[in-house]
């Protein structure tokens, strides 16, 4: 019980880190972007490129740090990734999105990120293979933190955890002290309002993009690090993703975090309750739960 | 410019040449759908087409050569559906290889080959469904499959706890049609066994994480772990249930004899992992199937449902080579038997064996073919049974550990039934 | 020639039978506003219900009822009603994307239960040894697929008949006042609540009417079908073909579906020989490529929901220039 709550924290971790972005990207451009979670696959494999990149330009950045997996090598590849993935975003964006957006409905920019997200996919899996691929092969013994009950813990998910914490806490600083932040919720709010003052809309969804790239980026690398990269990683992530959105309110970055942790958890305690089989609807269960009785997710505002 | 005609040219008449060297201006189709835009089945195709290559460079089937027109089922049944019935109507073929997934091929049997009158022959369909289906008589006799009942499978599982002498096993199952039938088949063999099941755990697809899955089947503390599941999902969660201190006595389901596997668990948690699998015959041509594929692919032919598509592509076009040029797929449904009979002359599965069976189906003779899953034989329902082999991880791919011969098979069956 | 004869007809059953599908879809969303996630659940419940009731008896699990295959449908069509009515009861007042993804996980719910339930659905082995009316009479061959898809036919064009009498009538009006203002519409004394559970229960009945010909076209249903895919297939069906408009309903599915079957024809086809192991994930970027295309093309659908201002003396109809809101 209390290591199915743990495992769910720790699972929980990143999906965050995916519903963050995503929260943002649905706040502003006002659509559900099925191709987001395709951003996580584009930052594992980018991650993976340079890692290998980096480990064979230097033996000394292949050394494990600690007793994580985690190498120099792939720690670099990280920001390299994160600068690559967001501007994937961007790129997509101004090919795709943007056009279909001056023109077309909400659910015409749905349909265009669900077809993204098949070319993205597929793509990966030409250039990649389709086997499942790792960033080490070695397998991280989990620490025993508790015989009875019985709690274990790996030292990577204790890194990934801290890490995500680490950045949704600098997100949060910069969305709440800086002028770019009040800048970014003015928009979300009222763009018209916001470009009257000044505010240069293109920008900011540019800024959003690579906000929510590149820590698609990082989720990505976490998953790879915890589990496996495989080029259907974004099919597999993208509902939980989207549940942890949903539940935690569509642009609430708070509501994103906790809602990601709380789909981590449901989904791991589900066992507890019913058949392993039927854990995959054990997340949306919950969020029809949370949905009756509120209506906008935890911390989501009404909207017409 | 020019030069690049002559260059096309040139090259067209080489490959004119390379056909008329085997002695045929025809070409056959036959048709694969299968999931290539899978993992694990890219490979399963890459097999299929293997084997039509080598029938191709003994002189082709039927006097033409065989061309293999592949289409992806993307594992959606409508998918796989449509692409059967445009291989039958607009490509012509009478032979269908495929599907993979039971839920894809049911649907293409009941509404395209069945009513067509095409042959059907799938590597890795395990449903019993189709046995049922075959019984009511709604298959016509044009089904077979490559893929030795699941019963065969479960019963080895449970020879290998009982003589390692695990006292306690838990399951994790692939939450398919293949999967829950082992589960519930290895179950009821480990009880007749006298092994504690502690635990029988459901892996969906597709899921971000398997933890909670591996937490639930590490609760019951058990001796080992018996495993049915594909590569993908088996890697994520044997990784998860190892570093979580999980045993390392594992038993393993054929889906897991793969290279992908070993390679990313890492062999040195893979020591006492035993897995089963059907078994190629005691005899020496047996190997000329990996012998062959280890020459095309550089290593050795492991991952689900390779052997079993290899030889279900081979069957197929021996008995189109038996049933003659303008064959209907009954004929060659029919013909099946000419090529899988225990009384007729052994051949191996290469190059030298598809030779050798041509001549003797040309002087009228039967042919007994001895692929890479064995001595392949269908019943009367398009089920194969086949003698079993126990094997464990080596650093180049496998080695048998245990060969049980069909009848040593049976026998511990019926044990386990008292 | 034939061949290819025999081709189209198994085709356009399929593509008509999803249309029925993306008409009903058309109802709730083009119409109503409402964002069902969870078209696959209608689907499913149609063709396991028609199945189960229809069927033959079967060992180890419920359902073969036999009956006779008109009521066997009906009974599909109740199960899907049945099932949207429960659904819409708990989640209509929800702001629509949280609408889609509460209905969503109805869905994988749903496929859920058809996949472990192995007692009452079959489990992932699903439901086989379905006896298709009239195949005593006429066989299994041609003849049987032309004769059905006659029948799919008539079906679709009592649905389209139906739904265009339908969006005309002073119940369309009401529907597409509650989608567009809905505190407008309850100004005017109307029960805008009562209204959508009506509308998403009559278009997840007619997608249930869809699932029931699918399973009985297949003779077989597995949880393979009720995966999300489906739900995705059907409503980029709908908006590559313009909601709100039946017609682009229509095309748009004859469009998706014919863009996803003949891509991998024409890769079997013309791809290289080499690349033959490659083109399953190349069809994917194409099928993807297609719709983003549709999209960069026409972001409003093909078909773009032509307004209908009913005013007495003059039925002007008008295109709505920047689609719907």
């Amino acid at each position: 019980m209390i290591q199915h709550l743990v495992d769910g924290i720790l699972v929980g971790s990143f999906l965050s880190l995916g519903a963050i972005g995503l929260t943002m990207v649905m706040h502003i451009l006002r659509f559900a972007n099925f191709s987001h979670a395709e951003l996580l696959s584009i930052g594992a494999y980018c991650a993976l490129v340079f890692d290998k990149l980096f480990e064979s330009l230097s033996p000394f950045l292949a050394a494990k740090i600690g007793p994580l997996s985690m190498t120099a090598a792939l720690a670099l590849s990280i920001l390299v990734s994160m600068a690559l993935t967001g501007l994937s975003a961007v790129v997509i964006d101004r090919l795709v999105f943007r056009r279909v957006r001056e023109k077309g409905g909400e659910l015409s920019m749905v349909f265009a990120s669900f077809g993204m997200s098949l070319v993205i996919r597929n793509v990966i899996g030409l250039i990649f293979g389709l086997s499942s691929e790792l960033y080490s092969r070695d397998i991280a013994f989990a620490m025993v933190i508790s015989r009875d009950p019985l709690l274990l813990v790996k030292p990577d998910q204790v890194f990934v955890l801290i890490a995500a914490l680490l950045i949704m806490f600098a997100l949060y600083l910069v969305l709440s002290r800086t002028r770019f932040g009040f800048a970014l919720r003015a928009i979300a709010e009222n763009p018209n309002l916001a470009q009257v003052h000044g505010v240069n809309l293109k920008r900011m969804i540019v800024a959003v993009w690579l906000i929510g790239g590149s820590l698609g980026a990082i989720a990505g690398v976490f998953y790879g690090l915890s589990y496996q990269i495989t080029p259907v990683m974004g099919r597999d992530l993208v509902l939980p993703i989207f549940a942890a959105t949903i539940v935690g309110g569509i642009g609430s970055v708070y509501g994103a975090v906790l809602g990601g942790f709380i789909v981590g958890v449901a989904s791991n305690l589900a066992l507890v309750i019913l058949p392993s089989g039927y854990s995959p609807s054990v997340p949306f269960l919950m969020i029809l739960l949370v949905l009756l009785i509120r209506p906008n997710g935890l911390f989501g505002e009404a909207r017409a | 410019m020019k030069k690049l005609l002559t260059l096309a040219a040139f090259a067209a008449g080489m490959s004119g040449l390379s056909v008329s060297a085997h002695a045929q201006d025809c070409t056959t189709k036959v048709g694969a759908v299968l999931p290539t835009s899978v993992d694990w089945g890219r490979p399963i195709a890459e097999v299929a087409q293997f084997a039509v290559d080598q029938v191709n460079e003994a002189g082709g089937a039927a006097g033409c050569k065989i061309e293999m027109v592949l289409r992806d089922t993307q594992v959606d049944p409508k998918v796989g559906v449509d692409a059967a019935k445009a291989l039958v109507d607009l490509e012509g073929v009478n032979v269908l290889l495929g599907a993979v997934s039971s839920g894809v091929s049911m649907p293409i049997l009941t509404s395209v080959t069945a009513p067509g009158g095409v042959m059907q022959m799938s590597c890795c369909s395990s449903s019993t469904a189709f046995t049922k289906l075959s019984e009511e008589g709604k298959t016509n006799g044009l089904w077979f499959r490559t893929f030795a009942t699941t019963a065969v499978q479960s019963a080895m599982g449970a020879k290998v706890a009982s003589d390692k002498g695990y006292k306690s096993v838990a399951i994790l199952y692939k939450n398919d049609d293949w999967g829950q039938d082992m589960a519930r088949l290895i179950a009821a063999d480990f009880a007749a066994a006298g092994i504690e099941v502690t635990g029988s755990v459901a892996i969906n697809d597709a899921q971000p994480s398997y933890r909670a899955e591996v937490t639930e089947a590490l609760g019951g503390s058990p001796d080992a772990i018996y495993l049915a599941l594909y590569p993908n999902e088996g890697t994520s969660a044997v990784r998860e249930w190892i570093s979580l201190g999980g045993t390392q006595n594992m038993i393993l389901a054929n889906s897991l004899k793969s290279d992908e596997f070993r390679d990313n668990v890492g062999l040195q948690y893979l020591e006492n992992a035993l897995g089963t699998d059907t078994a190629s015959p005691r005899v020496a041509s047996a190997d000329a199937f990996k012998a062959a594929y280890v020459e095309k692919f550089g290593s050795e032919p492991n991952g689900p449902g390779l052997a079993n598509s290899f030889d279900a592509a081979m069957i197929a076009l021996l008995a189109m080579e038996a049933a003659g040029a303008n064959a209907s797929g009954a004929d060659i449904a029919a013909a099946v038997a000419k090529v899988t009979d225990p009384d007729g002359a052994p051949i191996t599965a290469d190059v030298a064996g598809v030779t050798a069976a041509k001549e003797t189906l040309a002087g009228g003779g039967t042919v007994k073919y001895q692929g890479a899953t064995g001595d392949v034989r269908f019943d009367a329902n398009g089920d194969v049974s086949a003698p079993a082999v126990i094997w464990k991880f080596t650093d180049s791919g496998t080695d048998e550990v245990e060969y049980l011969s069909l009848g040593e098979v049976d026998a511990f069956i019926a044990s386990l039934k008292k | 020639m034939i061949g290819v004869v025999s081709y189209l007809v198994f085709f356009t059953t399929v593509a008509a039978i999803l249309g029925i599908a993306v008409m009903g879809l058309n109802l709730q969303w083009g119409n109503t506003g409402l964002f069902n996630g969870g078209v696959v659940a209608s689907f499913g419940a149609g063709a396991y219900a028609t199945l189960m009731l229809g069927g033959p008896p079967q060992d180890g699990h419920v359902g073969g009822f036999g009956l006779v295959y008109p009521l066997a449908l009906a009974g599909g069509m109740l199960a899907a009603g049945i099932l949207a009515w429960i659904v819409g009861k708990l989640t209509l007042r929800l702001r629509h994307d949280y609408l889609a993804i509460a209905t969503f996980g109805v869905a994988v719910a749903f496929e859920n239960v058809m996949r472990n339930a192995t007692t009452i659905t079959g489990g992932a082995q699903g439901i086989r040894g379905f006896e298709r009316p009239l195949r005593a009479m006429l066989g299994d061959g041609f003849t049987y697929n032309v004769v059905f898809l006659v029948g799919v036919l008539v079906t679709l064009v009592l649905v389209y008949v139906f739904l265009e009498r339908l969006t005309v009538s002073p119940f369309g009006r009401m529907l597409r006042a509650i989608r567009e203002d809905e505190t407008a519409a309850r100004s005017l004394g109307k029960a805008p609540d009562r209204i959508r559970l009506i509308s998403f229960v009559t278009g997840s009945v007619i997608i249930g009417l869809a699932g029931g010909l699918y399973g009985t076209f297949y003779a077989f249903v597995s949880p393979q079908d009720v995966l999300p895919i489906l739900t995705f297939q059907i409503w980029a069906m709908l908006i590559v073909g313009g909601a709100g408009n039946t017609k682009g309903a229509l095309a748009g599915a004859f469009i998706i579906w014919g863009a996803w079957t003949f891509s991998g024809w024409a890769l079997s086809r013309f791809a290289p020989i080499e690349a033959q192991l490659y083109t399953g994930s190349i069809q994917f970027v194409l099928i993807g490529l297609v719709i983003v295309g549709m999209l960069l093309w026409r972001p409003q659908g093909l078909f773009p929901e032509r307004l209908v201002v009913s005013q007495p003396g003059q039925n002007r109809e008008k295109t709505q220039a920047e689609g719907f809101t």
